[in-house]
């Protein structure tokens, strides 16, 4: 390249990244009203959304994208009723009970319940999903943990026997990945329940392209990476859904999902950002902030393996108590989100007494010299590099690295990639680190499962070491109790005294319980956020 | 040579009585030399003058440009700014340093491979054939992350991938030096491999390095913005232009954050490039545009 062209080249492209700039000012114009605007149920519904499928098979899924798809496609035996998030309601069982200490569920199945394909859906089709669920031993395969026996004394019954109480075992059945699949279909394309399930099960593949259930959808079409394709089960046994069909479509990003939302190339946009849903004012866009069951939090593992410093309860809480919530909230979220007590969030069963953070300085200061540690400290914080729930982590990052510098606290931040960090959480360890969660079923069980101080909790083993976790016996005793109890009053109760032993701990910090921004073209009706399924597409339907 | 072309410019412009501009001092050059000097200047002296502190929260979160912060503030409310400026402090020294220990490394590969020849050459020459044949923003990503982030393992993955660029030039530079007269004067009258070397060969073989050098200036300061861009050079809070890139492009009404570490690293590459041109045609009048 001679001299000339390359300073038209360089001209051109200095003059390309000016008008750029330019554009990027004058961009925040309403380009509202491109959407056809007409009430008609046939047209495709579109659901702009940044998926994260790692699997289309029941047993294998695990993923919130997976929930949308499983539930559209897969009847579970009971539903939740949207209004509350809570009450279970009747699908494929039209009556179920338990007993009095919950080491037993019997299921009633609906005589009319069948799969897209016409057969009809009964007992051994149940026992067949729960059996390959639990052998194949996907993500999801703790949910049929404790199963003794499923005995299947006629077509229409299911006896489900445990080994130990568990009261959250409904909430296991309500879930999407226990979705009930059609096992003659299933089994004639290569799955199995069989106990070596995990190696002699050949479905995944075949997974890909079809679905074995008898939910409102049946699976059109799946490409990865682009977008899954849903048609109405014209043979739905139960409430027919409105739309004829329905479109994920992969969407990386909330500006291109709010652009799309906008010119009503999608009805639905997912994951918008409560920042950037406050710039929205097209009429033709109906914007809800709604409370959602997802946390971010910090967690200390004094346990790691390169962590130098004493982590003690009170230079634990001195962590606690110098973090600006209030500030991190605003910061990452532009304020859409609230403070979180325990690692249960704010509206499961037992939350609602807890005591929220909040930040001392005063106090934190004289934590760090009752623990030990008087000057601060440096600390290594990887963290994976994501933005989940609109919480840019390196964002929150920051703000909580300049909150602890004022107390001493000097962290070291290390973005990562995810997979960088799954490999280090699960083997080393990360002293300091930042995550998030969503809820897998309805019940908080899950939480002192996973969070708590007790044998078998990933972060028991991560905040004690590999060899010795750390145990709170408060806590292993609760959970037994509140397994066991049939009455909602008395597990509120008990999960109340669990939160404050999880705040006690200290290992787990909850930052923010983000919002969750439903944004959605305007005569959309029916959108929700349901606690078990994300969101239940046959719910929807045009004005 | 260049005495003849010096003559012959001379001829041209005989009979002139304006004071004469070198013919290498193009109006380009001047302005790239003028913003590197700028930028330069920027760097050393930043923390003198500087508005506000680089990682201090000054202001509203994410407020356009205003008289107060004239490029605005980001999420955390920190001035863009100030922090653009600051992040010369990343960008220049690192391009200086992994330009200055690429050519250290190149020169001594090509000019052992270019003298010894044979196996020597050949094995050397194919190490640097397959770091070639990588995409050089591949390889780098490969080699930091790895290592991980971090700056010095990001200035480490540039130098892997920039040497070779050295070691092909100066080995052909040498393969031609050494065929001429003077050098064979020097082997008759006994000189010693190194010597040559040092004295007759290498001065003359400097003048394309020395350009290429200049002119990868800016590139290497868009490689480490595009390594911290995907998260894999600076770490935060270190205001970094490539990062403070990365940090606005999720936010696109928010413009301004992007918006002036974009300019900066326009106008340094810019810069460079022109600065460059002006270098090429200083040491090697033979390529001037006439």
């Amino acid at each position: 390249m001679n001299r000339k062209t390359r300073y038209y080249l360089v001209a051109g492209l200095a003059l390309a990244a000016l008008a750029f700039i330019a554009t990027a000012c004058g961009g925040d114009d309403d380009n509202g009203g491109g959407g056809a605007g007409g009430g008609n149920n046939d047209k495709p519904l579109v659901i702009a959304r940044d998926m994260d499928i790692n699997s289309m098979d029941p047993s294998r899924a695990y993923c919130d994208t997976c929930q949308i798809y499983l539930t559209a496609t897969y009847d579970t035996l009971i539903g939740l009723d949207p209004k509350d998030n809570k009450t279970f309601i009747p699908r494929v069982a039209e009556k179920w009970e338990g007993n009095a200490d919950r080491t037993q569920y019997t299921f009633t199945l609906n005589k009319k319940a069948n799969f897209a394909d016409g057969t009809p859906l009964t007992s051994a089709d149940v026992k067949w999903t729960f059996e390959r669920l639990a052998n194949v031993k996907g993500s999801a395969a703790y949910f049929m943990d404790g199963i003794t026996a499923i005995e299947t004394p006629d077509p229409q019954t299911v006896i489900v026997k445990l080994a130990a109480s568990d009261s959250s075992f409904l909430a296991k059945v309500n879930a999407s990945y226990a979705g009930i699949i059609n096992s003659k279909l299933a089994s004639a394309n290569g799955a199995t329940a069989a106990k070596d399930a995990d190696t002699t099960d050949k479905a995944e593949a075949w997974f890909l392209k079809n679905s074995a259930g008898g939910g409102p959808y049946t699976l059109a079409n799946y490409t990865e990476g682009a977008e899954i394709r849903l048609a109405r089960n014209d043979k739905y046994w139960g409430d027919k859904p409105a739309l004829k069909e329905v479109i994920i479509k992969q969407v990386k990003d909330a500006v291109t999902q709010r652009q799309q939302l906008e010119t009503g190339d999608a009805d639905i946009a997912m994951q918008i950002d409560p920042d950037t849903a406050k710039k929205i004012s097209n009429k033709s866009v109906t914007i809800k902030e709604v409370p959602s069951f997802n946390f971010v939090y910090i967690a200390l593992s004094p346990g790691a393996k390169d962590n130098k410093i004493d982590l003690n309860p009170k230079i634990r809480e001195a962590v606690r108590s110098a973090l600006d919530y209030d500030g991190i909230i605003q910061v990452t979220l532009g304020g859409g989100g609230k403070k979180q007590a325990a690692p249960i969030p704010n509206g499961f069963l037992g939350t609602k007494n807890l005591q929220l953070p909040s930040r001392d300085v005063a106090k934190a200061k004289q934590l760090l010299k009752d623990g030990g540690q008087p000057n601060g400290f440096t600390i290594d914080a990887m963290y994976p590099n994501v933005n989940v729930y609109g919480v840019d982590f390196n964002t929150m990052m920051q703000k909580i690295q300049s909150d602890l510098s004022e107390i001493g606290i000097k962290l070291n931040l290390q973005p990562v990639e995810f997979t960088v960090w799954v490999a280090k959480i699960r083997g080393d360890g990360i002293p300091l680190t930042a995550v998030y969660f969503a809820p897998d079923h309805t019940d908080p069980i899950q939480y002192v499962q996973y969070f708590g101080m007790v044998p078998g909790a990933p972060w028991a083993g991560r905040a004690g070491g590999a060899n010795t976790p750390l145990l709170n016996q408060a806590e292993v005793d609760l959970s037994a109790k509140a397994l066991a109890s049939s009455s909602d009053a008395e597990r509120e109760k008990l999960y109340e005294s669990i939160g404050n032993e999880m705040i006690k701990d200290a290992i787990i910090l909850p930052i923010v319980n983000p919002n969750l921004v439903l944004a959605y073209r305007s005569e959309l009706e029916g959108m929700h956020y349901s606690a078990c399924c994300n969101l239940e597409v046959a719910r929807l339907k045009r004005k | 040579m260049t005495i003849e072309v010096r003559e012959l410019d001379t001829g041209l412009d005989f009979g002139r009585t304006v004071p004469r501009v070198p013919a290498w001092l193009t109006l380009p050059v001047g302005v790239g030399a003028a913003i590197i000097i700028v930028w330069v200047a920027v760097a050393i002296t930043v923390s003198w003058w500087a508005p506000y502190e680089p990682l201090a929260t000054v202001g509203t979160r994410l407020t356009s440009p205003t008289w107060r912060h004239l490029a605005g503030t980001d999420a955390l409310g920190r001035d863009v700014l100030t922090r653009t400026l600051y992040g010369t402090r990343s960008s220049l020294p690192i391009a200086a340093i992994v330009i200055a220990v690429a050519v250290i490394i190149g020169c001594v590969v090509g000019a052992v491979a270019g003298m010894f020849g044979g196996w020597v050459d050949s094995l050397l020459m194919r190490l640097s054939d397959i770091t070639l044949a990588f995409p050089p923003i591949l390889l780098a990503m490969t080699v930091t992350a790895s290592l991980g982030p971090g700056l010095r393992n990001a200035l480490f993955a540039m130098v892997v991938v920039w040497w070779p660029v050295y070691a092909r030039l100066l080995r052909a530079q040498v393969m031609a030096v050494k065929e001429q007269d003077h050098v064979t004067a020097a082997t008759s009258m006994g000189a010693g491999q190194g010597r040559i070397l040092i004295r007759h060969v290498l001065p003359l073989a400097m003048t394309p390095i020395l350009v290429n050098a200049t002119m990868d200036f800016g590139q290497v300061v868009l490689l480490a913005a595009s390594l911290s861009f995907i998260g894999l050079g600076a770490l935060p809070p270190s205001p970094e232009w490539g990062s403070m890139i990365s940090e606005g492009s999720v936010r696109f009404y928010e413009w301004w954050i992007a918006a002036a570490p974009g300019v900066a690293i326009l106008t340094v590459v810019l810069g460079f490039n022109f600065l460059g041109d002006g270098v090429r045609d200083f040491l090697d009048p033979r390529t001037r545009r006439r």
